[in-house]
């Protein structure tokens, strides 16, 4: 097992030379890293330098107890056929990230715009945020845990003079 | 007699003052209330019959599925994933259970294993179906959008045989493996209708020359670089000469054990994404065929009993999981913190990627004519860019 796992190890090992950080082999394929997020774009442009070409997703995370979003962005490395996730934390009162554009371009851009849209992230030098999915939405931004769905249908759709729709909310 | 209305009709077009249009350069709008262009929009500039800028419209078909699924324990959330894409539900059904399996840790029984990559290549040969009718109707072929959703449908009457649904399966790929087993003579009829496909696709080859090829050769072509820039993946990478396909290069399931072939090609246009889905299809029959040889016998759920959902927790941790659906990668991300709905979930799909940045780029610089056919050869789906 040891053995097979060879070139994970490796892409940990190249990682924590240059950054110091540890890293965590997941299972065949699946290499994890965390990384504080003044040094997010630098892990990036290594990780790319690296073959981490394809940029599969990024992902936000809501912690409200600890005031944090966590960011996942998820590399595919066609060469190696590895799946690196780097996760870094940021603050939940001041969501600002830096931008990943210059590493990935149009493909980190329309990313970094859905999760701008939905969490509320401030992606910074993405020059364009505009929202995607959601109209004339001027609510907080929906995919937040503290953002009660529930209680919004209720008080958007709730026809209190509908008997019917009594069984449904209360 | 024919001469004097002539004349008549001469004369009045003479009083009409002809239209010059002072500027040749205006806003054109595909979709969203297009027939052939799905719950979706783009807003486009042209200057003549040229398109100079492309603006992506989406959001009609926004869900939220990610934070309704966050409310919802693994059995709910697996009947949930069907929706996320109209047009390959199954697929979807088996991101959703992989994710579960993973952070439950689950042995999925093996009968189970062959039976889910069986149903998810015939949706992928459904889906490709799908493709092909939809891209004849946008080059102006109906014949192709008949003849392909006519035998779309005994692969439908397949998925009604053995999930209940037709098109919505109902989660029928769950955690833990399938809901039940195939029914009794269903092998037989999935031997019936991989005939059926096969014979469509030797009528769609004598189409090939007339129609097809002199309206998508040449058309929106994407280069290898410039695919992995914009992330394209699946069918849309193949087609411009990257041979990348993660049941091969990060096999699930048990496609490691099975024999098929990535069709690649290096044009990168319209015709060549139209060859690749011919192409993916066969290889799709070919996986099929042999999974019907091989198939265990087995229990088909594990556990085999339902337990009352309240009671089910899914263990602390994060996955991610990648699938090779029929539109490009298709994954989740699926974080759990303890208790019975997962606490985040990510899904990626292929078309968020395919139908913004991939299509702005594809069609600007092309002429009005091409649009359906770019549009239609990324083979997209605008349900699962929204989800």
């Amino acid at each position: 097992m040891a053995e097979s796992l060879h070139k994970e190890s490796k892409v940990i090992e190249d990682i924590s030379a240059k950054f110091k950080i540890a890293g965590k082999v997941q299972r065949e394929r699946r290499v994890w890293v965390t990384i504080d997020k003044d040094n997010l774009i630098m892990l990036c442009n290594f990780a790319k330098g690296l073959g981490f070409e394809h940029l599969s997703a990024i992902s936000v995370t809501d912690w409200p107890e600890e005031g944090t979003f966590e960011l996942t962005y998820h590399l595919w490395s066609y060469s190696e056929r590895i799946l690196l996730t780097i996760k870094t934390k940021i603050d939940r009162a001041n969501p600002v990230a830096d931008s990943v554009v210059p590493v990935w371009q149009e493909n980190a851009q329309i990313h970094e715009r859905e999760l701008h849209e939905l969490f509320g992230v401030e992606f910074e030098g993405n020059k364009d945020l505009t929202p995607l999915f959601l109209e004339d939405w001027n609510g907080p931004p929906p995919f937040q845990k503290d953002f009660d769905w529930k209680e919004y249908v209720r008080q958007q759709c709730y026809d209190q003079a509908n008997e019917r729709e009594r069984a449904y909310y209360d | 007699m024919t001469k004097q209305m002539n004349e008549k009709e001469l004369i009045t077009i003479e009083h009409i003052e002809p239209i010059i249009p002072e500027d040749t350069d205006y806003n054109f709008y595909f979709g969203p209330a297009h027939s052939g262009s799905g719950n979706f929009g783009v807003k486009l500039r042209i200057d003549g019959e040229r398109v100079t800028s492309a603006r992506a419209d989406p959001g009609y078909l926004h869900r939220g599925f990610e934070k309704l699924m966050e409310y919802r324990v693994p059995m709910q959330n697996a009947v949930l994933s069907d929706r996320v894409c109209v047009l390959e539900a199954l697929n979807w059904n088996l991101v959703h259970a992989e994710a579960v399996d993973e952070l439950t840790g689950v042995e999925v029984p093996q009968r189970a294993r062959y039976i889910r990559v069986l149903m998810a290549e015939l949706s992928r040969l459904q889906s490709h179906l799908i493709w092909y009718g939809a891209m004849s109707l946008g080059i102006g072929f109906d014949t192709g959008f008949k003849i392909a959703f006519g035998y779309r449908d005994y692969i439908l009457d397949l998925f009604e045989l053995i999930t209940g649904g037709r098109v919505y399966p109902a989660g029928y790929i769950c955690p833990g493996g399938v809901r039940r087993d195939l029914p009794g003579g269903a092998e037989d009829k999935i031997k019936r209708a991989l005939d059926q496909t096969e014979e469509m696709m030797q009528k769609v080859k004598d189409f090939d020359n007339i129609v097809f090829s002199r309206r998508t050769k040449g058309v929106g072509i994407l280069r290898t670089e410039d695919a992995i820039r914009l992330g394209a993946t699946g069918p849309v990478l193949r087609a411009c000469g990257m041979g990348t396909d993660v049941r091969k290069d990060d096999p699930y399931e048990i496609y490691n054990e099975l024999d098929f072939d990535i069709p690649v090609r290096r044009e990168g246009d319209a015709y060549a994404r139209y060859l690749i889905m011919g192409s993916e299809m066969e290889e799709s029959i070919k996986i099929i065929k042999q999974v019907l040889e091989r198939l265990p016998e087995g229990k088909v759920r594990e556990p085999a009993k339902i337990t009352p959902p309240s009671r089910v927790k899914i263990p602390e941790g994060e996955v991610y999981v990648r699938n090779e659906l029929a539109r490009g990668e298709g994954c989740a991300y699926m974080r759990s913190v303890g208790e019975g709905a997962p606490y985040r979930v990510k899904l990626r799909g292929p078309d968020l990627l395919h139908m913004i940045p991939v299509l702005e780029y594809l069609l600007k610089g092309s002429q009005i004519a091409d649009i359906p056919a770019i549009y239609w050869s990324l083979n997209i789906c605008p349900a699962d860019m929204d989800r």
